[in-house]
C-alpha cells in the first residue's frame, strides 16, 4: 500500500464519518462537529503515513496523537472549546480495540503465548497514547505560562 | 444594597459543577468554572476540592464565616456538548459581569440557564442512535470490512445504543454496563451470522467494541495528572481499566457461552 492513494482517502474518510457519528451521539453540536469528526480523521490518516515510512506501529501512534493534540490545542480555544472535548474525539479511533479482541479470542481458544503478546502490544499502544496526550497538555501548560510571564 | 446568600451562590455553583463533572469534564475544569461562578456574584474568596466521585466547595463572605458544602457524584457518562456550552455560558458571564444591583435577576436567569442545558437535547433520540450506528458501522469499514459487514455492525450499533440508554436508567456501575453491552454485541453477531453468510466476525465485534472503549477516561486522566490532580487522574486510570476489563470479560463470556452451545 502506497501512501496518499484512494485507500488512504477512503480510510480518512471512514475515520471522519465514525468520529462524526461519535461526535453526535455525545451531545456536540454547531459547526465544531466538523472540526473534532476531522481531527479523528487526521488522526488515523497520520497513523497510516506515518506507518507506511517507519514501520513501527507505536511510533506511528506516538507521531499522529502528538500531531493531533497539537491541532487541538491550537483549534479548541478560537471554537470555544474546552481542547479536553477535542483531544477525546480525536483519540477514539487510535484506541486498540482490535488488540484487545485479538488477546481475548487468544485467551480463550487457551494460546496463553500468543494473548500475553497480544496484551503486552494493546498495553504498549494505550501507554503511548497516554503518554503523548501527557507531553503536549504539559508543554501547552509551560507555554501558556511563559505567554502570561512576558 | 441586597447582598446575596452564599449558600445561593454555593448552590449554584455546585448545580454548574455537577453537570460538568458527571459529562466527563476534566477535574481543572470544574474547580475553575466553579471558582468564576463564586466570583462573579462577589465572593471571591473561594476553595474547592473536586475529585470523580464528589466535589466539596467552601466559600468564604466578607465577616469570614465560611460556609461549606459536599455533593456526592454517582454516574459519569459521556456528554461532551453540555461542557462546552456550561464554559461557554460562564466564561460569557465573567467577560460582563453582573453589577451589584442586579444581582438576584442574574441569579435566577443563571440556574434557568443551568436547568436549560441540563435537560437540553441538540440532537433527537433517533439521530442518535443511528449515529451510534455509524460509529459502528465506520469502525468496521476502517479496520478493513466488507460493505456486508458494514451493514451487520450498523445494525449491531443502533440496537446496542439504543439499549445502552435503557441500560444506563438503572444505574449499574460502570464495569456491569460495558460488560452487559459487550455481551450484548457478541451475541448479536453471532445471531446474525447464523443467517447471513460469508461474514467476518471479528471486524463486526471490533467495530461494536469500539463504541465502548474508555477513551474519555484515558483522555482524562492524563490530563488530570499533567495538570497536578493527581487523585483524579489515578481515579480516572482505573476507571478506565476497570472498563476495559469490563469490555473483555462481557465478550468473552458471551464467546465462551456460545461456544459451548455449538455455534
Amino acid at each position: 500500500m502506497k501512501p496518499f492513494d484512494g485507500l488512504t482517502l477512503m480510510q480518512f474518510l471512514w475515520a471522519f464519518l465514525a468520529i462524526l457519528g461519535f461526535s453526535i451521539r455525545s451531545n456536540l453540536k454547531g459547526i465544531k462537529i466538523l472540526f473534532t469528526a476531522l481531527s479523528g480523521g487526521l488522526c488515523w490518516f497520520f497513523y497510516l503515513i506515518v506507518l507506511y515510512y517507519s514501520k513501527s506501529v507505536l511510533f506511528s501512534v506516538f507521531i499522529a496523537i502528538i500531531v493531533v493534540c497539537i491541532y487541538s490545542e491550537i483549534l479548541a480555544p478560537r471554537l470555544k472549546t474546552p481542547v479536553s472535548v477535542f483531544v477525546t474525539c480525536a483519540i477514539i479511533p487510535l484506541v486498540p480495540g482490535r488488540g484487545l479482541f485479538n488477546s481475548m479470542q487468544l485467551y480463550i481458544a487457551g494460546d496463553n503465548l500468543n494473548a500475553s503478546k497480544t496484551i503486552l502490544q494493546t498495553l504498549l499502544i494505550a501507554g503511548t497514547i497516554s503518554i503523548a496526550i501527557a507531553i503536549v497538555s504539559s508543554v501547552t501548560n509551560l507555554i501558556n505560562k511563559l505567554m502570561n510571564r512576558f | 444594597m441586597q447582598k446575596i446568600k452564599p449558600q445561593q451562590v454555593i448552590d449554584l455553583a455546585i448545580e454548574a459543577g455537577r453537570i460538568i463533572l458527571q459529562s466527563g469534564g476534566t477535574t481543572n475544569r470544574v474547580e475553575l468554572m466553579m471558582r468564576k461562578v463564586c466570583n462573579c456574584f462577589g465572593y471571591p474568596k473561594t476553595e474547592s476540592y473536586v475529585t470523580p466521585t464528589g466535589i466539596f466547595i467552601s466559600v468564604k463572605d466578607e465577616y469570614g464565616s465560611i460556609f461549606t458544602s459536599i455533593k456526592r457524584i454517582d454516574n459519569r457518562r459521556i456528554g461532551l456538548g453540555k461542557i462546552t456550552s456550561i464554559s461557554r455560558m460562564v466564561n460569557c458571564m465573567q467577560l460582563k459581569p453582573p453589577s451589584e444591583q442586579d444581582y438576584n435577576e442574574q441569579l435566577i436567569d443563571f440556574e434557568e440557564e443551568l436547568k436549560k442545558i441540563d435537560t437540553e437535547n441538540p440532537w433527537p433520540s433517533w439521530l442518535k442512535d443511528l449515529c451510534g450506528g455509524g460509529t459502528s458501522g465506520f469502525f468496521c469499514l476502517l479496520f478493513g470490512g466488507s460493505w456486508a459487514e458494514f451493514a451487520v455492525a450498523f445494525t449491531i450499533g443502533v440496537i446496542v445504543t439504543f439499549g445502552l440508554k435503557y441500560l444506563e436508567k438503572l444505574a449499574f456501575n460502570n464495569f456491569l454496563l460495558n460488560a452487559i453491552a459487550a455481551a450484548l454485541i457478541v451475541l448479536l453477531a453471532k445471531t446474525i451470522d447464523i443467517f447471513v453468510p460469508y461474514i467476518r466476525l471479528d471486524n463486526i465485534i471490533i467495530g461494536g467494541i469500539m463504541l465502548l472503549v474508555p477513551g474519555l477516561s484515558i483522555t482524562n486522566a492524563m490530563r488530570d495528572t499533567m495538570s497536578g490532580d493527581l487523585v483524579a487522574g489515578t481515579a480516572r486510570a482505573v476507571e478506565a481499566f476497570f472498563i476495559t476489563v469490563g469490555i473483555v470479560a462481557g465478550s468473552a463470556s458471551m464467546l465462551k457461552i456460545l461456544s459451548l452451545w455449538g455455534y
